[in-house]
Order: C-alpha cells, then structure tokens, then sequence
C-alpha cells in the first residue's frame, strides 16, 4: 500500500510549518504527509497544536510569515506558504469539510439549509444570494441528512437539534460539499459517549464508502484505535509519534507524553473498560 | 472589641461613600449652573397662573369640526413615516454592515462610521428645511428628512448588533468555501435578524412621532396643519388635532411594541 501511495499526490502535504501565538510557539516545525483515503487521527493534550494545525490546513489560519517553507498543499493546490493564503483559498476551501467541535452550524436557520451551504463554494451568486438552490443539491442534501440519520429534522431550526444531531447534520454539509477531505476538529469533545460514537462510526463509514480522506483531532487515544489505522501525536508545536494507532499502548503513551498520558487516555465511557471495571470493583 | 470589627465590615468601604458625595456635588453643581442660562422662574408659573388658566380653558371643548381633513393629514403623516423609515432600512443594511469592526476593514468603517454620525447628529427638523428648499414644499420633503437622520441611527444600531454576533457559525459558512457576501447573507443576517426588525419597529414608532412635527417647517402632513390653527390661536381645533396626534401615536406605539416582542 506504501508503494502505491508514493506514486500519489498526498491529500495533505504540510512542510515545516511553524505558528507563534503571543506568548508561545503552537506549531515548531510541523512536516506531514496524508495520503488520499486515509483516516487519520490527531491526538494530543489540550494546547498541544493539533485544532491549530487542523486549521491551518482548511486555511482558517496563517502560519508564520518568518519561516523558511511553512507551506501546507491540498490535493496538489497551494492553501497557503510563507505565512499567506492562497489567492484561490476559496475554491481550495470547497473541496475541504470542516467539522467544528462547536458544530458551528447557523442556529436560526433550518438544517435544511445549513446543510445546503455545503454547496455555496460552487454556486453562482444570484443562485446563493436569492436562496434558490438547484433541485440536485437539495435532493443531495436529503440524501445527506438520510445517510447520517437525521433526516426527519430537516425543516427544523438547528438549534432545536441534540449536541449529537447538529454534529452530524455538520458531517452532512460536507457530504453536500462533496468534500474530498473531511477535517474534524474535536468533533466528539463535546458529545455525549452515545452521540460520540455515532460520529465517530459516520466519520468512519464516509470514509470507507467514499474513499474520503478523513482526519479527525481527539484527545482520547480509545478513539483513535478503534476508528482510525493511523494516529499522529503532538506535543508542544512538535510531532511526537507518527504511525499505527495500534502501536500506541498505554507504555508508549507514557514514554511520549509522561503524566499528561492520563489526560489522553481516558477510556471511553460504558465500553466495559478493563480498568475502570477493575477501579469499580476495587471501590465496590 | 469583636462587634467593632463587624460594624466596620457592614458599611462600604470610606472610599465608596467619598465616590457617592462626589458624584452627588457634581450632579447638583451642574444643576446650579445651568439655572440661569434656562431662566428657570418658578414664580411665573405662579403669578402667571390665571392667564394659564384662561388659556388652558380656550382648549375646551376640542372642535373636531374638521376631522375628516385633521384624519386625511393624520394618514399622510402615516405615509410619510412608512416610507422615511422604509428607505431608511433599506440603506441602513448595507451602511451597518460597512460600519461594523468584524465586516469591513477599519480603513472602510471610520469614514462610514463618520458620516452616519453626521446624520445622525442633525435633527430632523433641520434636514427637513433643508429639503423643503431643495424639493419643495410637501411630505416628500419629510420622507427624505426622515430617511436621511433615521439612516444614521439604524446603521449604527444595526452594525452594534453585527459585532455582537457569534463568529463560530460564520467560521462554518467560510470553511464551505463561501465568498465574504455569502458568509453575511447565511452566516451573520440570520443572526441579526430579530434585532434588526425590533430597531426597525422601534424607529417607525419614533417616525411617527418625528413626521408630525417635521410638517411644522412645511414638509406636509397634520404638522402643517397644527402650525396654521397654532398660529391663527384656534385652541379647540388645535386640541382636536392634538388629541388625533395622541390616539395614532399610542396606537401604533402598542401596536409595534407588541409586533417586536414577537421577533425577539
């Protein structure tokens, strides 16, 4: 699979991309490379630089101009080097879907077209200024809500809607958006373990099914194991691991990352967690 | 030697009560120094107050002799006021959004920021002689009297409402790969929506307090009116049409201040 995969434009290219915020460095020289298909995930502790680093490459974000490089690709297209976005960021844009860990969906705003403004970066603008959506992206649209399950809300208000729904009616919109790359920051930090799941299991069957590449920023390592064949860790603006979720037992995640480890690996919740089993019955 | 210590914790702090004494001398010097150039003189109300009296009685009865004309201007002054906050609404988007920090850059904001201010700082009285010089006399010179000092007010509020959105849902339109018109339109109006139509009711219900004096300077509707019985000393009918002025007025003041509730 390697071998096949160096013949490829890689999904994600970032080369030696730093970001300094006020007081402190969020990325010291981040290089990576993601192949198209792969579902990877970014762990690390809180202020490690992974939401950073996830923006960075939708282009939310510019990293330092000082740098030599700092260049981040997507599909092959420039989003930004040397600290300046690309002039047609936009278009780039359009073919990444960003799943926020606050939703970030339009409250006031039916799911119906929230989910339809998946498709605003290839409409003309009498089109997605007037509202008048073609009858191939609403049906898409439904399509979309079906596909996550939530489709008998579609003319609700967002906001009406679970922390677990809006989550995924934000996966739908990228479904709509025909996103060939799906960035989820934090998507589940904020969910229930049920509706976590639930995310989790979607994220991970678009990408099956679509062959869409998906990378996806948690900070419980549980998570990373079970959904995605790859993990990335970070650590203070740096990456730390690079390689099989699988790899990272919970030694590993000691030797990398030392007492902040507890931090990452809090088992998920009633996945009849040895330890915490174990825990009850010592307690009990 | 206890109780001495809670009684000084129950009272505020020396320095708080000092602030208040303060803040009460400055408020009474202001009032002693304006007295005399308002020549405040209580005892005219006193001395003078037969003549008030027999001037008060020259209003009553009210003489609704006239009511179908005193209506007729009341609904002019009605369309005046529709349409002054109507253009104004329509201009007050575009300018609010131009003068909000988190939309237009601060090289586009100042200058807008600069000229709402300036409509906004002249009354519309004023603007209404200026227009009734350069339109004419009539209600078209109010409506753009109206128009211009309520396009002034609105872009401000309408912009201070912009600034007080959530950035997360404008995040999610621009990740889609929408343009800056696309993010206002699905990201920032439906968020400002509600407020926007409660300051829009709210200015009509100033507008319509606003066009019956407008008309006083010649800009059409009951103000005209009012001018030429105030000025020809016809009490009764300037009590009928004062009364008009009163019913409409609270009417479309209840009946607004019930439409905005819905909307927020």
């Amino acid at each position: 699979m390697t071998k096949a995969a160096k013949v490829m434009v890689p999904a994600i290219k970032v080369t030696r991309l730093h970001k300094t915020f006020n007081c402190c460095k969020a990325l010291d020289g981040v290089s990576l490379d993601i192949n198209p298909g792969e579902m990877v995930a970014l762990i690390g502790a809180s202020g490690s630089g992974k939401s950073t680093l996830l923006r960075h490459v939708a282009g939310l974000a510019v990293g330092d101009s000082s740098a030599q490089g700092g260049s981040i690709e997507v599909m092959g297209r420039p989003v930004q080097a040397r600290g300046r976005l690309a002039s047609d960021i936009r278009a780039t844009r359009a073919r990444i879907g960003f799943v926020f860990q606050q939703f970030n969906l339009v409250g006031r705003l039916p799911v119906m077209t929230n989910v339809l403004t998946g498709s605003l970066g290839r409409l003309p603008s009498w089109r997605s200024l007037t509202g008048l959506f073609p009858l191939e992206d609403r049906e898409r649209a439904f399509d979309a809500l079906t596909r996550v399950g939530i489709s008998e809300t579609a003319w609700q208000r967002a906001s009406t809607l679970s922390g677990g729904q809006q989550q995924r009616a934000a996966i739908a919109r990228t479904l709509v958006q025909r996103a060939e790359i799906i960035l989820a920051d934090e998507p589940i930090a904020s969910l229930d373990p049920e509706s976590s799941r639930r995310v989790m299991e979607t994220l991970a069957t678009i990408n099956a099914e679509d062959k869409t590449t998906v990378v996806v920023c948690l900070h419980q390592v549980d998570f990373a194991i079970r959904y995605c064949p790859r993990t990335i860790a970070l650590k203070k603006g740096q990456i730390v691991f690079d390689g099989a979720s699988s790899d990272l037992t919970p030694s590993a995640l000691r030797d990398l990352y030392g007492a902040e480890a507890d931090e990452l690996s809090a088992p998920i919740q009633g996945s009849a967690s040895f330890i915490t089993d174990t825990a009850l019955a010592v307690a009990g | 030697m206890n109780t001495a210590i809670d009684t000084a914790r129950l009272s505020p702090p020396p320095r708080q009560s000092l602030v208040k004494l303060l803040a009460w001398g400055v408020i009474f010097a202001t009032l002693a120094w304006s007295w005399s150039g308002a020549e405040i003189r209580p005892m005219a109300l006193i001395t003078d107050g037969a003549n008030m009296g027999t001037f008060l009685a020259d209003f009553f009865p009210p003489n609704f002799h006239d009511w179908r004309y005193y209506l007729e201007e009341m609904v002019i002054t009605l369309h005046i006021a529709i349409w002054g906050t109507a253009l104004a609404v329509v201009c007050a988007v575009p300018f609010g959004l131009l003068c909000a920090e988190n939309v237009a850059p601060a090289w586009i904001n100042q200058p807008v920021r600069r000229m709402m201010d300036s409509c906004r700082a002249i009354n519309e009285m004023v603007f209404a002689m200026l227009f009734v010089v350069a339109v004419g006399l009539g209600p078209f010179a109010g409506v753009l009297a109206l128009f211009v000092h309520t396009t002034g007010i609105l872009a401000k509020l309408f912009s201070e409402a912009v600034e007080a959105i959530d950035p997360r849902p404008v995040e999610g339109i621009r990740a889609t790969g929408a343009n800056l018109l696309e993010e206002i339109v699905y990201g920032i109006i439906p968020q400002v929506m509600p407020l926007w139509i409660s300051y829009s009711l709210y200015r009509f219900e100033s507008n319509v307090r606003s066009a019956t004096v407008v008309g006083m300077v010649g800009a059409g509707g009951i103000g005209v009116v009012l001018w030429e019985i105030i000025r020809g000393f016809y009490f009764a009918e300037t009590c009928a049409v004062m009364l008009i002025i009163i019913a409409t007025v609270s009417i479309i003041d209840i009946a607004s201040s019930r439409l905005r509730k819905l909307f927020i």
